[in-house]
């Protein structure tokens, strides 16, 4: 035990004195140099328990009296001992140890301690002078720890945060990358079409020019010309660029829409990660709402349709990349809380100080115990694997952070609703004022 | 000149529909709806031979019309066609949906082409006149089982206690081929691994070499990659996460009874099962060796 090995360390092997040593004799004692240390000096009976301390300042108490060396001098120690000494066990651990002296010390200090084995025999002295230099180098031990341990837990708390960051940014990968497939899918089936059918035309062109060169030149025969003409017929009633034309504009419509989306897609997932801005910047968070809206429509057209009233908001500055993380997070939520087929309500609008976003769910909301917790960190009502339970109380504090607050209501059964509100800059010194 | 195979094609975006009608409107006749409930009304009043559905659609998911679909026109073979590879959408369009094929968005337009055709062939065998349904007794089947686990052998178990089946159990794949090569077995209930072998060549195998025989996979394995393959190249019949749920497992082993006894009662041809070959190169090789050793049983179902 290391404890117990702590009062050893204190132990100070000191010879004990019997009850019936002379006070005169215990007075020379303490004038010896190997005793300037102590206090006192211990008492103990013929089985080497002990019976009590005597102190240096009892006896100064008896010779600064008048004569008092002479009077009392030859008395037995017992008379002027402190029969209750502070006694400690030496198997006490440190902080025991401590905690009982402390109670029982007295001001001014004027004894030591005595340490005694289990069975309660004598085996030396403790001073409290020691005891408290232990106790500080214990502190102080205990703070390194505590200090590693806060610097773990805030580089695992980094981590946490880097990961959860991960999971979401994953899925938003993941959900564009699914999304990317519709348009893609007809994209290349349009091509292999388009290929396909424009075949033909040139089975077309090569039949024509064929026979034009035929009629150009004056050597060709008529059977020649007669089956370069068959030939170029058969190949236009084969193409039938008539039919063909509206098939090919159709295709070729609908290969540009593709596309178009396919670059919407692109560019969504550009502005919503914002890599290439600064930190910090003028931005509209309808703006925000859009391309945070472009990135999660894979993960909500089938949970919901979204009902959008945004209103004319000042640019405010903030981290768009986070808030476009907030954001997304909420909508992913939303569209999670909804069962069968539901709406989603998004409003902004802006006051004199402030800036809001209301998004309100037609989920199947919550209950007050778990409302009262959605911020904490790790609180999650997902399956194990699902979620890190660390998505809100991340949007918590990036909403914190940029001077926001974001609320919340909820009934079961009824939907939530998630008010977000961010000051606007030229607000903040009246804000202060009020 | 037989009717032409009709197919439906279901997806909430109407290029991909204007797509793939032109692709394939030569050779079949092909009708488009991009509301999955229209589709469903129009399965009651028209005959399809082929339904091809999106997952993700606003009104209904793929999943849930082929679900439905499979209640008002059981025949139809059902194909899903999706650009998300989710596993829970894909364990329901097996279990519920009873799906010919998971096809994934961008498809590859070749082999669309010749998905829809093994599926056309299939129509055709089934539209053949088949001799009057005899009714059947229900007879004794026989389940293989190719998993070690107590509790997966208990509900196998009382399965073929209460029904009057045998259970054969094989504990290495060596065994299995050897009672497969011995034995007429109706319906497989087995894990992806066996003895620290992989099972699915063997299951792939099976597929092809006995397309009567019904897979119900067992697995604790959750990999939807792996279960696309399952569907595609082994046609399994089920697909049961591990912990086993009793309720899940009980209806699809009485599923499989029922499937096995309605075949029973049919002419040898109308097999509405056909695995497509497996893609990756050394799969391929193994299910040919298994096919090797598979040899005597295709060579008695021919005769």
């Amino acid at each position: 035990m290391t404890s117990a090995s702590a009062l050893e360390r204190l132990l100070r092997p000191v010879a004990p004195l019997l009850p019936g040593i002379s006070i005169a004799d215990v007075a020379d004692r303490l004038l010896t140099p190997e005793h300037k240390a102590f206090l006192s000096l211990p008492i103990v009976d013929g089985s080497g328990r002990p019976v009590g301390l005597v102190s240096r300042s009892a006896l100064q108490d008896i010779f600064m009296q008048r004569f008092g060396r002479d009077l009392r001098g030859r008395h037995p120690v017992e008379e002027v001992m402190n029969p209750a000494p502070l006694t400690v066990s030496l198997d006490t651990s440190l902080e025991e140890a401590a905690k009982q002296i402390t109670a029982q010390l007295q001001y001014p200090i004027t004894e030591d301690f005595i340490l005694v084995d289990a069975r309660g025999h004598y085996r030396g002295l403790g001073t409290v002078l020691d005891l408290l230099k232990a106790m500080e180098a214990r502190i102080a031990q205990r703070n390194l720890v505590l200090r590693k341990a806060l610097v773990e837990l805030k580089e695992s708390q980094t981590q946490l945060v880097q990961s959860e960051k991960m999971a979401s940014l994953g899925q938003m990968v993941a959900g564009v990358a699914h999304e990317l497939n519709t348009p893609l899918g007809y994209v290349q089936n349009n091509l292999q079409l388009l290929r396909e059918l424009s075949a033909p035309l040139f089975d077309l062109a090569a039949a024509q020019a064929t026979l034009a060169d035929c009629l150009n030149d004056p050597q060709c025969d008529e059977a020649r010309l007669a089956q370069a003409l068959q030939t170029a017929e058969q190949a236009r009633q084969d193409a039938a660029p008539e039919l063909l034309a509206e098939d090919l504009a159709q295709l070729f419509d609908d290969t540009f829409y593709g596309l178009g989306q396919i670059a919407e897609l692109v560019v969504g997932l550009k502005d919503f990660a914002r890599l290439d801005r600064a930190i910090s910047e003028e931005v509209d968070l309808n703006e925000c709402i859009r391309s945070a809206l472009l990135i999660a429509r894979n993960n909500i057209k089938d949970k919901a349709e979204t009902l959008l009233q945004l209103g004319e908001l000042p640019r405010i500055p903030c981290a768009p990349s986070q808030i476009n993380q907030v954001l997304l997070n909420l909508l992913n939520n939303a569209a999670q809380a909804i069962e069968g087929f539901g709406r989603i309500h998004i409003k902004t609008w802006a006051e004199a100080e402030a800036v809001f976003i209301s998004l309100q769910d037609s989920g199947r909301g919550m209950p007050p115990a778990v409302l009262a917790r959605i911020f904490d960190p790790f609180f999650t009502t997902k399956p194990v694997g699902q979620g890190t339970g660390l998505g809100l109380s991340i949007s918590y504090k990036i909403i914190q952070d940029h001077g926001g607050q974001i609320r919340v209501a909820s009934e079961p059964g009824r939907g939530t609703r998630f008010l977000i509100r961010l000051p606007r800059p030229q607000a903040l010194p009246l804000q202060r004022s009020a | 000149m037989s009717e032409p195979i009709r197919i439906l094609f279901v997806d909430d975006e109407e290029r991909i529909l204007r797509s793939l009608a032109m692709q394939f409107r030569r050779q079949y006749q092909v009708l488009t709806e991009t509301d999955p409930r229209r589709a469903l009304e129009r399965l009651k009043s028209e005959n399809v031979q082929i339904i091809v559905s999106d997952q993700r659609m606003p009104q209904m998911s793929g999943t849930e019309l082929l679900a439905q679909a499979r209640e008002i026109a059981p025949d139809t073979l059902r194909i899903l066609l999706t650009g998300y590879s989710d596993l829970d959408a894909a364990v329901d369009a097996l279990n519920s949906g009873g799906i010919f094929r998971y096809l994934s968005k961008p498809w590859d337009p070749q082999e669309m082409a010749f998905t829809l055709r093994q599926a056309a062939e299939i129509a055709v065998r089934q539209a053949q006149p088949s001799a009057p349904l005899a009714m059947l007794q229900p007879a004794p089947l026989t389940l293989l089982l190719l998993d070690d686990q107590p509790q997966t052998l208990e509900v196998v178990a009382e399965f073929c206690v209460a029904g009057g089946h045998r259970l054969l159990r094989a504990a290495s794949l060596g065994e299995a081929v050897a009672l497969l090569n011995s034995q007429v077995v109706d319906v497989l209930v087995s894990d992806l691994q066996l003895a620290g072998e992989d099972c699915t060549p063997l299951l792939k195998s099976l597929a092809q070499a006995h397309p009567r025989l019904l897979s119900l996979v067992v697995t604790p394995f959750r990999d939807t990659q792996a279960l696309l393959k399952l569907i595609n190249e082994a046609q399994i019949f089920r697909y049961l996460p591990k912990p086993i749920r009793r309720g899940l497992f009980d209806k699809g082993l009485q599923a499989a009874a029922e499937q096995v006894q309605l075949w029973r009662a049919q002419p040898a041809q109308v097999v509405t099962r056909l695995a497509q070959p497996p893609r990756d190169e050394r799969e391929r090789e193994k299910v040919g060796s298994l096919l090797g050793m598979l040899g005597r049983l295709r060579e008695r179902l021919i005769a």
